[in-house]
């Protein structure tokens, strides 16, 4: 697990300051779609060995909701950024 | 008792006598003595019993690697247990104990495990004790753990602080030996920012064992020099008795600073850490950890008297301290020799040099006889060495008189922390052993630790990498040179590597600490379990306190060697943190007692206190409970008190710590919309609605009132336990799921204090504080706005919203006025009857009123299975939980659902958790109806009530049914009735 | 009731603790205003300055951001009720504005051993030339989250919400006893 944790609003952050809310699922489902496409949303997440994206909220620093790329195996941290800046909850 | 204390010694000051007890045993040693120094100086050549066989041990090493030398030092809460007498340094008053002994360590009754040796071999917690399966817990377990072991941890809490820091730097130097010293003033000239940390008391590391020269200065004053300067630099922070345990991602290492252990009672100062615990956050690091000296494995090699070549010379040359009169050293490599010429130095005999070299190249001028090809086979002497047989290479046997026995088999370099994050160490023929890693981001090896071979090379290595390390940081640096001169030491090892003597006589220990033998490792390669990682499980190997510091590489040798492989094919197990033990102590830190974790106090806390408040903790928050009156001897007698009350005239409630949020931006209310499951969009200023946030499963996640203050500006409660979650929830759905909606939320739960005055004699009370018209016109039920008070000097946020049932307001004032505003209510509300209750009258009253918490809203549940499935919009386009709340399994009619909960006969109880039966079912899982979730004592009605979960719900009511709780081993007969057991009509309320 | 006194109760302990510590001081700020500011995507600290001097300039103070499009504005002076409602009155819609002078208190805390002192419970390098006077973070010191400014050289304010106040004033104490 990473220990340092570079938040793009408040610069090199023990992780101790963030709350990990897992993978990064599939984009929110728009209004009217299947329920399959709802229980990938909500239930499935691909867990892999490698390159990961998670959600990591910075709760005791800007409180921002980012998007960590982690290796989890060496657990590089390659990107950070602001989950808006993805919309990765509306249009992928 | 004869000393073995002679002349010299570096590091210690003869000036300073320092008395301490061993065993009960009054001794004296030195100031700069560690406790094996002064144990070895006073003669102790025993100090503890081995693991599994209770053999007599004695002190192996001078560092960190000990594996025989553990005692408990100290007692009562500071107490301890398995620390190394060569780390541990001597202060006056100390008190030692050897461990895994008894009666005494001279005398053990233990030791006839010894002649068990046959049944205690490799995998023998496996074989031995595998039947009956019951009898390991209770019979195999305790004695094992009984017999074989380490010292014990104590009862009485340690009385000591500790606590834990980040540091920052550019440089980071782990280990101040020669490499790291240069190192550490190479980067502290540069400016650079540097932290160098190391396990002893003082800087030097292998300088301080150097009894000679180093360049044109003897090795004292160079070292004082470096050590002068260092301190000299404002930009070298200097940590000494700080063992780097972990290196952690992104360069984050941890470290334990001994920072009193080293001092007496009477010295600790009781504000200061005990230890301290760093995380160190560095751009680069210089590994300078050095290398452990390997011990060979033959026969009786476990001997007290049998000691680590350096180790001896280290005593020898800091410490003043002869190991014997009569000294042999068993060496395959060329460094040893040191021990030989250094010891010869003192006057110490050395009887023979064993080398199983057919022709070293060593340089040696001394007189010890030098015997070529030949090894130690065995060791004889009761409780320390008397005498070894050496194997001759024409295999002839000979017996030589000594006294002590300096042993090398080479040297491992402490590749630890590189290894940490999974990088794999590299074997060396050449230097016969692990090297770093050939990648480790951010750390340069230099030193001992990466082959470098004496003093000169490793402050050459050392300045060298500081240099290389600094340019990649953009300082510009010179080596430092610490020479004084250009003569260089350079010693050429020609290493062959020596694991085991084939011809050991008796048990050939590779790891002391867990009595593996040689036997054992190869028992285990014939039964299969030959790869390194189950090896270790297998014969334990490598485990326990030591880590198979000086075990390890042996047995991976041996593995080797009867698979007829390299070293570098076994592999070596796992490293992991932490390289030393660390207490536990330093891990909590100062979080225990007290501080544990922090306490939430309400604003109205000294208030709460003033009027007799019971206090309960609710996640971090002090909340009152009851109040108790003179005479009141049982909570239930107060909170049926204060429940009776606010029916009948009124009370004031401490509501403050109900999340509170504030919400703004032009799409707050499609915001609201979205994330509540019922109706939000046209909620008008001046009002408050209650609403049901759902999961995106479809299920409850918590509820509280949303009131609209003004156009875009809306404020939300949410209960107590989720406040942060809820923001948290909130966060996520604005910046993640809907981007473009302009939602602005900050929390406000510290900004006021709220509290909840309820009854019918409400209105007389607020109304003399209000200056609004509070009349039920004028502020309905559900109003909500901001009011002016006390004539106009305070405005404050009203609402009318009840959780008791009653006719209740909410009153909101910045927090600081909190005290106030409670005691004006209080002074207002006298003539009424007015009293403060507690969280326990408040659940009494939510469970009368039939009103949710978060004993009901479980995780289990939907809006429907709480009666409030007519409030989840079917109009809306999109809310958070819409689509899965439609799943089949979710509206399904017969799932449990809320109903109150009565006894048959009045004067029957139930539990929280009984479960609901049909009258007549057997107790089974398929019978199940339900159970129960709150249950009080309702003082309105005389008996107690409950709210459950039942299948069927509200069409039940009436029916009988049995309250059957397992714990208790009770069942009672119960009827399913209304939750609102009070006002159902809603008539109160709305008074 | 109406002319009930009002006081203003400080979440501090009533005597700060005795104030031995040569080398580390520690004190409650007790005036002043803090207003919690929120702009939208569009909004940035020059418009909020501008806008500051526009509507409210008697007040002064200092901006220091928490979050993106998020500051506190932090002051001296007192600010009536009524005074915080007109200049609200007077934002711009991408500007919100919530009163947290009750909610988040602050305290200073200086000398020579400060950095020694917040380094037992902040990850964040204070050193004087990587952290600079005038900067400030939002973190945790322990395990309480706490907006930390530094004032000047050996002097730093820490804002922390108004619950948390007692648990880190006794923490930052016990965290500066060694130095007494």
């Amino acid at each position: 697990m990473s220990s340092l944790v570079k938040c793009p609003h408040c610069g090199l952050r023990p992780r101790e300051e963030f709350a990990i809310r897992g993978e990064v699922a599939t984009p929110r489902p728009k209004a009217g779609a299947d329920e399959s496409a709802w229980f990938d949303h909500v239930y499935l997440r691909d867990n892999p060995r490698g390159e990961h994206r998670e959600y990591w909220h910075h709760a005791g620093g800007c409180r921002r909701w980012l998007v960590l790329s982690r290796n989890t195996v060496t657990h590089d941290i390659s990107d950070v950024v602001d989950a808006s800046t993805l919309k990765v909850g509306g249009d992928a | 008792m004869t000393s073995f204390r002679i002349e010299g010694g570096t590091l210690i000051d003869r000036n300073d006598v320092r008395s301490f007890t061993f065993n009960g045993t009054k001794l004296s040693g030195f100031a700069g003595d560690t406790v094996a120094s002064a144990l070895l100086a006073n003669g102790k050549q025993v100090v503890g019993r081995s693991f599994k066989y209770h053999r007599p041990r004695g002190i192996l090493s001078a560092g960190a690697a000990e594996p025989n030398a553990l005692l408990t030092i100290g007692r009562d809460g500071r107490r301890d247990p398995n620390t190394r007498a060569t780390i541990a340094e001597l202060f006056d008053g100390l008190e030692a104990r050897s461990q895994n002994c008894w009666p005494n360590v001279d005398f053990d009754v233990g030791a006839v495990n010894g002649l068990l040796g046959p049944f205690l071999g490799a995998g023998f917690y496996y074989k031995t004790f595998m039947w009956p399966a019951a009898f390991w817990e209770k019979v195999y377990e305790p004695i094992i753990r009984k017999a074989a072991g380490l010292g014990r941890a104590g009862y009485d809490p340690d009385p000591a602080y500790y606590e834990k820091c980040w540091a920052h730097c550019d440089v980071l130097v782990i280990g101040a030996g020669p490499s790291g010293l240069a190192a550490a003033l190479t980067a502290g000239r540069s400016g650079a920012r540097v932290i160098i940390a190391d396990e002893g008391g003082q800087l030097g590391g292998g300088i301080l064992a150097e009894g000679g020269m180093i360049g044109d200065k003897p090795a004292d004053a160079t070292l004082a020099d470096i050590v002068g300067e260092l301190h000299a630099l404002p930009n070298v922070e200097i940590k000494t008795r700080t063992t780097i345990f972990g290196a952690y991602d992104d360069q984050v290492f941890g470290a334990v600073e001994r920072v009193q252990k080293h001092l007496p009672e009477s010295a600790i100062n009781p504000d200061r850490a005990m230890e301290r615990l760093w995380r160190i956050v560095a751009k680069h690091t210089i590994l300078a950890t050095g290398a452990e000296e390997r011990p060979i494995v033959f026969g009786g090699n476990d001997r007290p008297g049998v000691m680590m070549a350096g180790a001896m010379r280290t005593y020898l040359n800091a410490f003043g301290v002869a190991p014997g009169k009569r000294v042999a050293l068993f060496a395959n490599n060329n460094q040893a020799y040191q021990t030989a010429i250094d010891l010869e130095a003192r006057g110490i005999e050395v009887a023979a040099i064993i080398d199983p070299r057919t022709c070293p190249n060593t340089r040696y001028q001394g007189k010890a006889r030098h015997i070529a090809g030949a090894m130690v086979r065995d060791t004889d002497g009761r409780k320390g060495i008397k005498s070894i047989t050496v194997r001759h290479d024409d295999g002839r046997d000979e017996v030589i008189n000594v006294d002590a026995l300096a042993v090398s088999g080479g040297y491992s370099p402490i590749v630890h922390l590189a290894c940490h994050r999974g990088a794999k160490p590299v074997w060396s023929d050449q230097h016969a052993g692990f090297m770093p890693p050939e990648t480790s981001d951010g750390m340069t090896p230099a030193g001992a630790v990466a082959g470098n071979v004496g003093i000169a090379s490793c402050f050459d290595a050392g300045a060298k990498a500081a240099v290389a390390a600094l340019d990649a940081l953009g300082f510009s640096a010179q080596p430092a040179n610490l020479l004084g001169s250009d003569k260089s030491d350079d010693i050429r090892q020609d290493i062959v590597a020596l694991w085991s003597v084939p011809s050991s006589m008796g048990k050939a220990f590779v790891d002391y600490q867990n009595d593996v033998t040689a036997g054992d490792i190869n028992l285990a390669m014939r039964e299969g379990y030959d790869h390194v990682e189950l090896a270790k499980r297998y014969t334990t190997n490598g485990m326990a306190t030591d880590q198979g510091k000086t075990s390890n590489v042996n047995a991976i040798g041996i593995l080797a060697e009867n698979k007829g492989v390299s070293p570098g094919e076994i592999g070596t197990t796992t490293f992991r943190p932490f390289y030393t033990p660390v207490s536990f102590g330093a891990l909590v830190g100062a979080s225990k007692g007290f501080e544990f974790q922090p306490v939430r106090k309400s604003p109205l806390h000294g208030w709460a206190v003033r009027n007799g408040a019971k206090f309960v903790e609710t996640g971090l928050w002090y909340r009152s409970s009851w109040f108790p009156k003179d005479g009141e001897t049982f909570w239930r007698d107060s909170v049926d008190r204060e429940v009776l009350n606010v029916r009948s005239n009124v009370g004031i409630c401490d509501v403050s710590t109900l999340g509170k949020i504030e919400i703004f931006g032009a799409d707050a209310a499609e915001f609201l919309n979205r994330v509540y499951c019922n109706a939000f969009l046209k909620l008008p200023v001046g009002k408050a609605r209650y609403g049901i946030m759902l999961r995106e499963d479809g299920l409850v996640y918590d509820d509280g009132t949303t009131s609209c203050l003004a156009e875009n500006h809306y404020f939300m409660t949410t209960t107590t336990a989720l406040a942060a979650g809820v923001l948290t929830h909130l966060e996520f759905c604005a910046q993640v799921l809907w981007p473009d909606l302009d939602v602005r939320m900050a929390s406000a739960t510290d900004q006021w204090a709220q509290m909840a005055i309820a009854g019918p004699k409400t209105r007389d009370v607020l109304s003399q504080i209000i200056d609004d018209d509070i009349s039920n016109e004028a502020f309905p039920f559900l109003a909500a706005r901001e009011v002016s008070m006390f004539g106009g000097r305070l405005k404050g946020r009203l609402f009318r919203i009840s959780f008791s049932g009653e006719l209740a307001f909410e009153i909101a004032v910045p927090a600081g006025y909190g005290e106030s505003v409670a005691d004006a209510i209080m002074a207002a509300g006298k003539e009424h009857g007015i009293a403060p209750y507690g969280t326990e009258a408040l659940g009494v009253m939510r469970i009368e009123k039939g009103h949710v918490t978060h004993a009901e809203i479980n995780g289990t549940v939907t809006p429907a299975d709480l009666g409030m499935g007519r409030m989840v919009s079917v109009k809306k386009d999109d809310f958070i939980g819409q689509v899965m709340n439609l799943r089949e399994g979710l509206v399904d009619p017969s799932r449990p659902a809320l109903v109150g909960i009565k006894p048959k006969s009045p004067s029957d109880k139930f539990a929280t958790g009984s479960h609901i039966l049909n009258v007549g079912d057997e107790v089974s899982l398929e019978n199940d109806q339900g159970y129960v979730t709150s249950m009080c004592h309702s003082p309105n009605l005389g008996h107690a009530i409950g709210l459950a979960l039942v299948k069927g719900g509200p069409e039940r009511y009436g029916e009988e049914v049995v309250i059957w709780n397992g714990l208790a081993g009770s069942a009672v007969a119960g009827i399913i009735c209304n939750p609102a057991f009070v006002d159902p009509e809603n008539e109160k309320l709305h008074a | 009731m109406r002319d009930f006194p009002l006081n203003i109760v400080s979440p501090f302990p009533a005597k700060p603790a005795a104030n031995g510590h040569a080398a580390v001081h520690i004190a409650p700020i007790g005036d002043g205003f803090v207003f919690h500011v929120l702009g939208n995507a569009g909004a940035t600290e020059g418009s909020l300055k501008k806008l500051i001097n526009d509507i409210a300039p008697e007040l002064g103070g200092a901006l220091c951001s928490p979050s993106p499009h998020q500051w506190f504005w932090i002051g001296s002076c007192e600010v009536s009720q009524d005074r915080f409602a007109e200049i609200l009155a007077k934002l711009p819609d991408g500007f919100a504005m919530t009163d947290q002078t009750h909610g988040r208190v602050r305290m200073a805390v200086s000398g020579v051993k400060v950095r020694d002192v917040l380094a037992k419970g902040t990850m964040i390098d204070l050193a004087p030339d990587v952290f600079a006077v005038g900067q400030s973070a939002m973190t945790q010191i322990g395990q309480i989250g706490a907006m930390i400014t530094r004032t000047d050289d050996d002097c730093f304010e820490i804002m922390v919400l108004r619950s948390f106040a007692v648990s880190l004033w006794d923490e930052l104490h016990h965290m500066a006893a060694e130095f007494k």
